[in-house]
């Protein structure tokens, strides 16, 4: 479970986060949507630490994350899988490292073990003959398999996506959403989708946030966001859902 | 074959380890691999020695200088130096400071004491000897020899005003030494001649000693003391020449009796009044050339000065 | 006008601070070093032993140069030739092996650290391992700087070693002074504590330059361009903070 409440965030002199509070409950998958530069991404990084909010707090299972020391931080964020919007892959290493990474910095695990989990989360993204391959041999979609192959790596209980479609063509992007929705069910983990892509929003997620400039706009499950008759929410969805079309 | 990371940082750190230690006992003249024999030297005046200073035997570097500093103790200038342990630094051996402060070459000179004796333990305590630097002893001799020339010049002074003298008496009679005057004069020009001969090889003999000061200056100050007895020779050589000098004088002085005694007449020196003008100019040049020298011995002495040496 | 008088001396006031901060950080994760050893090796070879060719070759040239510009310039016969030796190799060991090493490095090792972060910040790599559960200080800056200061008084003696080498090879080849004559006015003019310092300046350049580097390099910002931005101002800021060191060293120590 976490929660964020009333928080506040500026960068100089823009105030990107008003008030934003939202609720996030264990085993869902809910989506946050919103246009770009509307401060999805900055509400995403609050989630993990990596920003802290100018007011406001931000807990996770029930710990308030900008309280604690940096090393109860870390131990935090290990509960958590990141897959960042470009993959975030470690360039200087080959697919197998970048999905061993956590297992081995985390783990006792032997070699052996990990070279067996490491192939069983490849498989998972359907990857198993890219081990070898470094980041820049692959596609943008590849990459963001293998990311995703490294983000659950350890078993996290919070799934976090940056734009998980963003950049793909529409199979591929359907692929990831599958993914996603598979790991959902089962792994049994609670997933955070930061995206503007409605299409995989209606695909994947239980309940949506819709953040519009700087605020939580509206919250609700598929079904009241179908409903919901609020002008601006059926803006942005109808604006997605033209783009869906003429695809 | 591939080396892993570990092996590759390691084997370039211990060659670097290696070669710096090596290096450095190289450069400080410590034997690579022995160990050394160290000694402390005191002196009253470091004469501006540094530790990294080479140590000399017999003009062989067998050793370099630790650390200079003043005791607490005593006050004196104490001089921590190892030297080849195979050096026989037996009892009697003492130590010198040699070197110009102002070039940075100073070294210090061990003086062994006899073969067949004690040898020194290590951290021994070496006397100092007396050794000294050659612009003091240079410094010491200059005045000397300028006070011997400027005594030249007082004599040579007196002769000349003798004979004005004796030229401006009117009743000297000078006919009948006339004879012998122009003898005298012939061989006053002759001694003069040979004089100025001997003047030039003094000059010349003082160039080849600044050739051979230049010489030991820049390898060596082993030859100091060969060239300070080269200078005391020089200075007897002048010492002869004020002897000679004083003859001359003696001989004009009988000159100068036979003309007061006088039986020519002074009427024919003034018609050949060439004998005059002869004697006169010879003088002069002599007297130019003598003051030149007491007013200037800078250029005579000057390779010896050692702002124009460098 | 007023403000932008108070940025010119914020703004370094600030920086400096910041840099401050992530030193601080990153000697606070030193030990964690047993989970980054891994890095520290790695940072080792690629700071430091990939760097000896180019660190050995630049020294090399400049102990050639000095030894023949200062031949040329002893015209003087008074003078013996072995003060070439005496004048090349302090040189070499108080001055020109840190310095030189130090430039190639600001120019190979500390581009490379910023362009390494600056593409890790800017791709999200550093936020990735952050997410992970590590401390990405400790991971990415903590092994790069101790490389540096391990590494670098080892290029040090390499390029001390190469450089008095190639001046001493080059005095005899060239006919200027025989390799003899050269090692005894070497010898006689050697100063123990210049290698000490020599030392002791190669390790504060190592430090300066992969700090200076980490810090631009993991606060890039704005994409390809802000990671060329970067690299240029770490090798710049690198040089300049190096010579900086070089004074007050010498002012200090000598």
């Amino acid at each position: 479970m976490i929660s964020v409440t009333k928080v506040n965030k500026s960068f100089n002199d823009k105030h990107v986060l008003k008030d934003v509070s939202v609720d996030i409950p264990e085993g869902e998958t809910i989506a946050i949507i919103g246009r770009s530069g509307s401060g999805k991404s900055v509400l995403m990084k609050h989630l993990i630490g990596l920003l802290s909010p100018d007011s406001g707090t931000v807990t996770v299972d029930g710990i308030d994350i900008n309280a604690i020391t940096y090393a109860e931080l870390r131990r935090v964020r290990r509960n958590f899988g990141v897959l960042f919007q470009g993959g975030a892959l470690f360039d200087s290493m080959n697919s197998f490292e970048n999905v061993a990474f956590p297992l081995r910095t985390f783990t006792e695990m032997g070699e052996p073990e990990i070279e067996d989990v490491v192939k069983r989360c490849l498989a998972m993204v359907e990857l198993e003959d890219v081990g070898a391959k470094l980041p820049s041999e692959l596609s943008g979609g590849m990459q963001k398999r293998v990311a995703l192959a490294r983000a659950v790596a350890l078993q996290p209980r919070y799934i976090i996506y940056d734009e998980p479609t963003s950049g793909l063509d529409p199979e591929t992007s359907n692929t990831i959403d599958e993914l996603i929705r598979n790991l959902a069910d089962q792994l049994n983990v609670t997933s955070i989708v930061v995206t503007h892509d409605m299409h995989s929003v209606l695909n994947i997620a239980d309940r949506a946030a819709f953040i519009y400039e700087g605020r939580m706009h509206w919250t609700g499950t598929i079904d009241e966001l179908h409903r919901s008759d609020d002008q601006v929410l059926k803006a942005f969805v109808t604006a997605n859902e033209y783009k869906i079309g003429l695809s | 074959m591939k080396f892993s990371n570990e092996i590759k940082v390691g084997l370039t750190i211990i060659v670097a380890t290696v070669i710096f230690i090596l290096g450095v006992r190289y450069f400080e003249d410590l034997p690579l691999f022995d160990s050394t024999y160290d000694l402390v030297a005191e002196f009253d005046n470091a004469g501006g020695l540094i530790g990294g200073n080479i140590v000399r035997v017999n003009g062989v570097v067998v050793g370099s200088v630790e650390d200079v500093y003043i005791s607490e103790a005593t006050g004196k200038v104490m001089v921590e130096f190892h030297v080849d342990p195979n050096i026989p630094v037996t009892e009697g051996t003492y130590a010198t400071i040699t070197g110009f402060d102002a070039l940075g070459v100073v070294r210090m000179d061990l003086v062994l004491g006899p073969a067949d004796g004690p040898k020194i333990p290590e951290g021994g305590m070496i006397a100092a000897g007396t050794g000294g630097d050659l612009m003091s002893d240079l410094t010491a001799q200059a005045p000397e020899m300028l006070e011997d020339v400027s005594s030249v010049v007082d004599q040579l002074n007196g002769v000349l005003a003798e004979t004005n003298a004796m030229l401006s008496a009117p009743d000297s009679d000078f006919r009948q030494t006339l004879t012998a005057a122009r003898g005298s004069v012939e061989q006053i020009e002759g001694l003069l001649a040979s004089e100025r001969d001997r003047i030039a090889s003094i000059l010349s003999n003082t160039d080849s000693l600044t050739a051979d000061l230049n010489a030991s200056l820049g390898e060596d100050g082993e030859a100091v003391a060969a060239l300070i007895a080269q200078m005391e020779e020089t200075m007897a050589t002048l010492n002869e020449d004020l002897e000679r000098f004083q003859e001359t004088n003696e001989q004009l002085n009988e000159l100068l009796q036979k003309l007061n005694n006088g039986e020519g007449t002074l009427g024919l020196l003034i018609n050949d009044s060439s004998m005059y003008h002869r004697m006169d100019s010879t003088l002069s040049g002599l007297n130019g050339l003598i003051a030149d020298f007491q007013s200037n011995p800078g250029r005579y002495l000057k390779e010896m000065k050692i702002v124009d040496l460098f | 006008m007023v403000k932008q008088t108070l940025d010119i001396v914020l703004n370094p006031l600030a920086t400096l601070g910041r840099y401050s901060r992530l030193l601080f950080h990153a000697f606070g994760a030193v030990a964690e070093l047993s989970i980054y050893r891994k890095n520290l090796w790695e940072q080792m070879v690629k700071s430091g032993v990939d760097s000896i060719p180019i660190v050995c070759m630049a020294a090399g040239f400049s102990g050639a140069v000095s030894t023949v510009q200062t031949a040329y310039q002893l015209v003087t016969p008074l003078i013996p030739r072995s003060t070439i030796g005496a004048i090349v190799v302090p040189s070499m060991i108080l001055e020109l092996g840190a310095v030189v090493t130090g430039f190639i490095l600001a120019g190979r090792v500390g581009a490379r650290i910023a362009a390494e972060l600056g593409t890790m910040r800017v791709t999200e790599q550093i936020d990735a391992l952050e997410s992970m559960g590590l401390n990405s200080i400790g991971y990415l800056i903590v092994p790069r700087v101790l490389a540096g200061i391990i590494m670098f008084p080892v290029l040090y003696v390499a390029a001390c070693f190469v450089g008095i080498g190639s001046g001493m090879l080059i005095g005899d080849l060239g006919g200027f002074v025989p390799a003899e004559e050269f090692l005894v006015g070497a010898r006689e003019f050697f100063q123990p504590f210049d290698p000490i310092f020599g030392v002791i300046k190669s390790i504060v350049f190592g430090f300066l330059i992969t700090s200076i580097s980490c810090f631009k390099g993991y606060y890039t910002q704005g994409g390809a361009e802000g990671v060329g931005r970067s690299t240029t101002q770490a090798a710049v800021a690198s040089c300049v903070f190096l010579l900086l060191a070089d004074l007050v060293l010498a002012a200090t120590l000598l």
